[in-house]
């Protein structure tokens, strides 16, 4: 079985190797993914979405659809996983429950973690002006969190960032992001449509607005991402018992 | 705002925003979570119907999203075909949102809001996939219908962890293949729209990227929609699921994903392109007339119901990628109007058995015995489920059946017209053994006793969704005229 598994991943790959054979050249300026879309985002993106990343600008503004559902994904990944575990009553093998202090660690964590999250934020919050935005700035809030549930226990993890608000909060992130597209619904424009805020939003025009919606879910999705990062950490080093254990 | 021209996306809208509701009020009540998905799904029903009618009476919508131009932002394209299917979907979630209740209050009584989230969550997942105009996009709701059906479907104890893990790796492979093919799509052509997408292929239609591409996409979506041979997982992932998740995953994942290959296949490729791609001895029919017919040997062998409408699934999945592939328009039409006729009626066939279940905990057909006398309203609705998969007038199956046979006659694919016949031969056998079991099978003990046996019917909430959609399996046979001439003609006309 595991020969023929061999023999048929090998002609996948030949195939596959096959088929590639009239792909454009490597960086080739002419070939289609760099010269049909890209240009116009190139060009336009900055002048339609005043934002400087133009990686933001596509995936917060013209593929802002795209990346609503992507964080539904990590808000279902997070729920699936607290849906399934948290069910299993019977102990999965002996999980040390003490755990074993060291204050080297603890103080260098303690040093650490805020600087961390006040990096976070702001990966966050500049994310459409540099590298950065909700899902790099969520995962870096969330590892704070699970370096602080590592260095000083689960328990305490949990007394700051409860089960209960770990399931609230990551669906307040989705609530978010998908509140504002429906806001600009309500406003007259279309799904997502940020530049029908303008009318609500002080010293805005519809091009600035665009840049400020995209802040808006950024910031959805960084919640999100944080809390979902958490809570599988939790789920996963607890076999979903939410006691001391790592 | 304009509700009429925000109606293709207030479709997806309501029960996403809906979905986190139930989230947040299932943390302080539980017992709210359950009227307010079943709200939501009547909501949605009630939305995706208007965009049916507004179909029909204005053509096809395209909507974009953030009100950018279809190439550069997606746009959601609701023609004949999406909306049709949307309504299917939304009927279906609906009749499940209702049965659920009794069910999922026995089974998890603790974890209540958290499951209907999932639930209305795998509908926007599918509904989504029904309405977007970007095969990007599709990806993205491809794996939002995958993660929640993995933890629906896994949630039904030890067994189904271990084959919805199968049913996960496979599915995952699919959905690799899925994103591979359009990662080639795009390289070559530089766009994601569909529509875009195929105004580019005919100039490409020799290069063996694109070909790739095609292969990649067709075989991810096949492991998807457990056309054999990718069937292997579905049997057990099915059965081990509880039966309020496997009446919904049953009529609606593998139903879904043969729409989506009939999208990309037909709209983004192209008929022309698809069919000189496989002319002479390989032809895609002849793999559709083995999976009908390994369904229906395997579902012959069973002896337990649940199992053996899984194997009937995978023979209905040939029909249905058999009738894309014979090339005319009748066996496309015969298609189309199976993915709706199916769905009901597996619908219909799992609501049943799930209602049975709940009151004997078995679904042995051996356990059957006198299950006419106890529950006779849930076991005639099974009887019109059944009558729809043997293919009896007037129900839905019948006609799918007439016009998948029309079309196979019509493209000289003898051997699929055999198979068709033999499959509907085995579904008769296999219904009339139950019936058989169930009629007249009465246990021995009540006979010598004389004991009247006590009527013993579910509850109405799982009552009244079973019956329901018994009678859409007869309207929908009645109305086929219609549904043809008002919705599959528009598709299949522009395609032939």
């Amino acid at each position: 079985m595991k020969k023929l598994a061999a023999v048929m991943v090998m002609i996948t790959g030949l195939c596959l190797i096959a088929g590639v054979g009239d792909f454009p050249n490597w960086g080739d300026p002419n070939s289609p993914a760099n010269s049909y879309l890209s240009t116009y985002y190139l060009t336009n993106a900055i002048s339609d979405t005043a934002v400087p990343n133009i990686v933001t600008a596509i995936l917060a503004d013209y593929r802002g659809y795209d990346t609503m559902f992507e964080t539904v994904v990590v808000f279902v990944a997070g729920l699936g996983i607290l849906f399934l575990l948290r069910g299993t009553k019977k102990k999965l093998g002996d999980h040390p429950t003490a755990f074993p202090s060291s204050s080297i660690v603890r103080t260098a964590c303690r040093i650490m973690i805020p600087m961390m999250q006040l990096f976070a934020l702001y990966v966050v919050a500049h994310g459409h002006h540099s590298p950065g935005g909700g899902f790099q700035g969520g995962v870096i809030l969330g590892a704070s969190v699970i370096l602080l549930a590592i260095s000083e226990g689960l328990s305490d993890g949990l007394k700051r960032i409860t089960l209960k608000n770990t399931i609230k909060w990551s669906a307040i992130g989705v609530l978010i992001y998908s509140g504002i597209g429906t806001f600009s619904m309500l406003l007259g424009g279309n799904f997502l449509d940020y530049s029908a805020w303008a009318p609500i939003l002080p010293a805005t025009d519809a091009v600035m607005a665009r840049s400020h919606g995209m802040l808006g879910v950024e910031i959805g999705v960084a919640l999100t991402v944080m809390t979902v990062m958490f809570s599988i950490y939790a789920d996963l080093a607890s076999h979903g018992q939410m006691d001391e254990g790592l | 705002m304009n509700i009429a021209a925000q109606l293709p996306v207030i479709v997806l809208v309501l029960p996403l925003l809906s979905a986190f509701a139930v989230t947040l009020v299932s943390l302080f009540n539980k017992k709210l979570a359950w009227p307010l998905t079943v709200l939501t799904m009547t909501a949605t029903f009630l939305a995706t119907t208007g965009t049916l009618c507004s179909v029909i009476h204005n053509g096809a919508i395209r909507y974009r999203v953030a009100n950018w131009a279809p190439p550069f932002g997606i746009e959601l394209v609701i023609d004949h075909l999406s909306a049709l299917v949307a309504v299917v979907i939304s009927i279906v979630a609906l009749l499940v949102a209702i049965f659920a209740k009794e069910t999922i209050q026995k089974d998890i009584p603790n974890r209540v809001g958290q499951f209907y989230t999932l639930f209305i969550l795998c509908t926007v997942g599918l509904l989504g996939e029904t309405l977007t105009g970007d095969a990007f996009n599709l990806y993205v709701l491809i794996e939002i219908t995958s993660l929640t059906s993995y933890a629906l479907l896994a949630f039904g104890g030890s067994r189904a962890y271990f084959s919805t893990f199968n049913y996960l790796i496979l599915g995952t492979i699919g959905a690799c293949l899925y994103l591979l093919g359009v990662g080639y799509l795009y390289i070559k052509t530089g766009s994601l729209n569909m529509i875009d997408i195929a105004t580019l292929i005919p100039a490409l239609s020799g290069s063996s990227a694109i070909f790739t591409a095609f292969i990649l996409i067709l075989v991810g979506l096949w492991i998807k929609m457990a056309f054999f041979p990718f069937h292997g997982w579905l049997p057990n992932a099915y059965t081990h699921a509880t039966s309020t998740v496997s009446a919904f995953a049953a009529p609606l994942m593998t139903k879904v994903t043969v729409y989506m290959s009939i999208r990309l296949m037909y709209f983004v490729f192209g008929p022309d392109y698809a069919f000189s791609q496989f002319t002479g001895p390989v032809n895609i029919v002849w793999l559709a007339v083995i999976a009908i017919l390994v369904g229906s040997y395997y579902a012959l062998v069973q002896t337990d119901i649940k199992r053996m409408l899984t194997y009937i699934i995978i023979a209905e999945v040939g029909y249905m990628v058999g009738g894309m592939w014979l090339g005319n328009a009748i066996g496309l039409t015969g298609t189309i109007y199976h993915i709706a006729a199916d769905a009901i009626m597996t619908a219909c066939l799992f609501l049943a058995l799930g209602s049975i279940a709940y009151k004997l905990g078995s679904t042995k057909i051996s356990d059957m015995a006198g299950i006419f006398k106890k529950m006779p309203v849930t076991f005639c609705a099974f009887l019109v489920g059944a009558a729809g998969m043997i293919g009896i007038p007037p129900t839905a199956g019948f006609f799918s059946k007439w016009f998948l046979i029309s079309g196979g006659i019509q493209a000289g694919q003898w051997a699929f017209v055999v198979a068709l016949l033999v499959s509907s031969l085995v579904n008769a056998i296999l219904f009339f053994r139950i019936i058989e079991v169930g009629f007249f099978g009465a246990d021995d003990e009540d006979e010598h006793d004389a004991v009247v046996v006590q009527r013993n019917e579910a509850p109405l909430s799982m009552l009244l969704p079973t019956v329901t959609a018994a009678a859409l399996v007869i309207l929908l046979g009645l109305s086929t005229s219609k549904v043809t001439s008002l919705l599959i003609e528009n598709i299949v006309g522009s395609l032939f």
